[in-house]
């Protein structure tokens, strides 16, 4: 799995959370750039980004996350 | 000793020569010592065994867990086992102590709270910090502390002990870590300090008086009852923020960093934007291990599922939020320590988030329809002003003894509002009636413009003394022995008065 094709998958699962088509990610992408990105949608996001990628992160990842770029670390490191 | 006393001034110093003349290694057991000493000065003694219990047990739980990780079958269960019970011991230890107004209630034959052994000082604050570094072992996010000595000096850092903010134990390696003196350390330690002695001795001393008088009278005229209304979180907010900033000074002095628990919290728009901005350390600890991991369990998971299928996506998510922040308000609430609490916190900001997430895309429509401008000056006032008086409402649950005397203030307040029981006379009395000179509301006036001009000079450019520091010799000199002076001048500070504790001491 490349970081590329991490990013497009990612790019989906965000723009299906969101409902929001127009979303392009990268390493620096936080909660702030992205509206309705709060405390409730970030854990439908984490289940979300959990069963594209097959596997579960650890609830102390979920808490430490600081941007997108560390999520895609994450998932290179634990996704399948 | 109180943090707002000569005494403690004269502590630091004396500190500060001791923790840099120790070699770098050694240095944190400087700070051991100190904090020993302190909490021996600051408290009832003996309670300092409460903080050592907490302390072994989160040592013992988080080691013999680590250790138990590698056992193969059964080490799972033993690691979960362990982390339960010290986070029900550090947990019942507190509750017993501080929350006995709540469960005094609950249990049958309490009709009030039973008289119980003084808490530890600080028990609230280092509670959820050593929950915090049980929970983050237990997560993977720290590695256990196989130091008990230094697992114990993150709990009873003296600066932090009285009001917290509340640490994440990875947030204060610094203190294991040796320091360098460091002119610049320093300097800004002190100047943090002295802007901290400014607000509670300058202004929080000096508003208490006029709130206190106001209460103490109970009286139905109007101006007196808004003044004490809606001067109230000021006093707050510097009694609080001050202590923050004595605090965060202090640790500064010693190289040490703590995280911020303010951010021009008067400024914000909205109610949920004031919560991230006031109280920062409480708010996020609890976001992060309470709502996070609730969230996240099976059952609220299958719940919020369940929800989205049957009342579309919009409500559906209202319902899961719905849920997850009762739980999480009445986390905040309780540890707050009181009946009163779970009323004017819990309950007052559940129901206006709630009213808020339901009311927001139709205010929003509304706003369209009426060309209302929403980046504009007059907007955000009107806002940070509604956002001001939400907060005044549940602020008065924190100054009335009971539920009932909130009401009752509120209630009066209210109806003097709408009776027209306007007497504007008064104004020319308030020194009689509430207890402050005319110059004393000059001084008062004049602290709260220099709040508001520091806050925006922190919203749109730099911490002001980072900003003073660029400025010419003269300049900076001048401010910082001008602020001085006043808080030496003005101060509510003497041989014949005593400064009240801070509010959120209590806690």
């Amino acid at each position: 799995m490349t970081r590329e094709s991490v990013y497009e998958r990612l790019n989906n699962v965000f723009r299906d959370v969101f409902d929001d088509e127009s979303i392009e990610l990268n390493d620096e992408t936080t909660a702030d750039d992205i509206e309705d990105w709060d405390s409730f949608e970030h854990i439908n996001l984490v289940v979300a980004v959990e069963e594209e990628f097959s596997f579960k992160i650890p609830m102390g990842k979920v808490i430490t996350m600081k941007n997108v770029g560390e999520m895609v670390d994450i998932i290179l490191s634990m996704g399948k | 000793m109180s943090i707002v006393s000569f005494w403690f001034l004269v502590f630091i110093c004396a500190g500060v020569i001791l923790y840099y003349t120790l070699p770098k290694s050694w240095q944190w057991v400087g700070l051991l010592v100190m904090s020993i000493l302190f909490y021996f000065m600051a408290a009832v003694p003996y309670t300092i065994v409460y903080v050592l219990v907490s302390v072994f047990v989160a040592y013992l739980a988080t080691n013999f867990a680590f250790f138990a990780r590698f056992q193969s079958g059964r080490g799972k269960k033993i690691v979960c086992i362990l982390g339960i019970l010290a986070i029900v011991v550090n947990t019942g230890l507190w509750f017993v102590l501080k929350g006995a107004d709540i469960w005094g209630k609950l249990v049958p034959g309490f009709n009030n709270a039973p008289v119980l052994p003084v808490a530890a000082l600080g028990m609230g604050y280092y509670t959820l910090q050593i929950i915090g570094y049980i929970l983050d072992c237990f997560m993977g996010n720290a590695l256990p502390q196989k130091n008990p000595l230094k697992l114990f000096l993150f709990v009873c850092f003296f600066p932090q002990l009285i009001t917290g903010p509340i640490s994440r134990y990875g947030q204060l390696q610094g203190l294991y870590e040796g320091h360098e003196l460091s002119y610049k350390n320093i300097a800004f330690g002190a100047q943090r300090i002295l802007w901290g002695f400014f607000k509670k001795l300058v202004l929080a001393e000096r508003v208490g008086i006029a709130v206190n008088a106001v209460w103490d009278i109970q009286g139905q005229d109007a101006v007196c009852l808004w003044f004490a209304f809606l001067l109230y979180p000021i006093q707050m907010y510097a009694d609080f923020s001050g202590c923050m900033d004595i605090a965060i000074g202090t640790a500064e002095c010693f190289g040490i960093k703590l995280p911020e628990n303010f951010n021009n919290p008067f400024f914000s728009r909205t109610i949920q934007e004031f919560w991230q901005r006031w109280h920062i350390t409480l708010g996020t600890w609890a976001k992060d291990y309470v709502l996070y991991p609730l969230l996240k369990t099976e059952g609220m998971l299958r719940f919020s599922k369940a929800a989205k299928k049957r009342f579309g996506k919009r409500y559906g998510k209202f319902i899961t939020s719905a849920v997850g922040m009762l739980v999480l308000w009445l986390v905040m609430g309780i540890w707050h320590g009181g009946m009163k609490y779970i009323v004017g916190v819990s309950m007052w900001y559940w129901f206006l988030l709630m009213l808020g997430e339901l009311c927001s895309p139709g205010l929003k429509r509304l706003n369209k329809i009426l060309k209302i401008n929403e980046e504009c000056f007059s907007w955000h006032l009107f806002q940070s002003i509604r956002t001001y008086m939400i907060y005044a409402v549940g602020a008065v649950f924190f100054r009335a003894v009971n539920i009932n005397e909130a009401i009752l203030f509120l209630r009066n307040t209210i109806g003097a509002f709408f009776k027209g029981k306007w007497n504007f006379d008064i104004i020319f009395e308030l020194e009689t009636i509430m207890g402050l000179s005319g110059r004393d509301w000059i001084i008062v006036l004049l602290s709260i413009v220099m709040l508001v001009l520091v806050g925006l000079l922190r919203q749109n450019a730099d911490y002001a003394r980072c900003w003073v520091e660029k400025q010419i010799l003269p300049f900076r000199w001048g401010i910082w022995l001008g602020l001085f002076l006043f808080v030496v001048i003005y101060g509510k500070y003497g041989a014949e008065y005593n400064a009240v504790n801070f509010i959120y001491q209590a806690f």
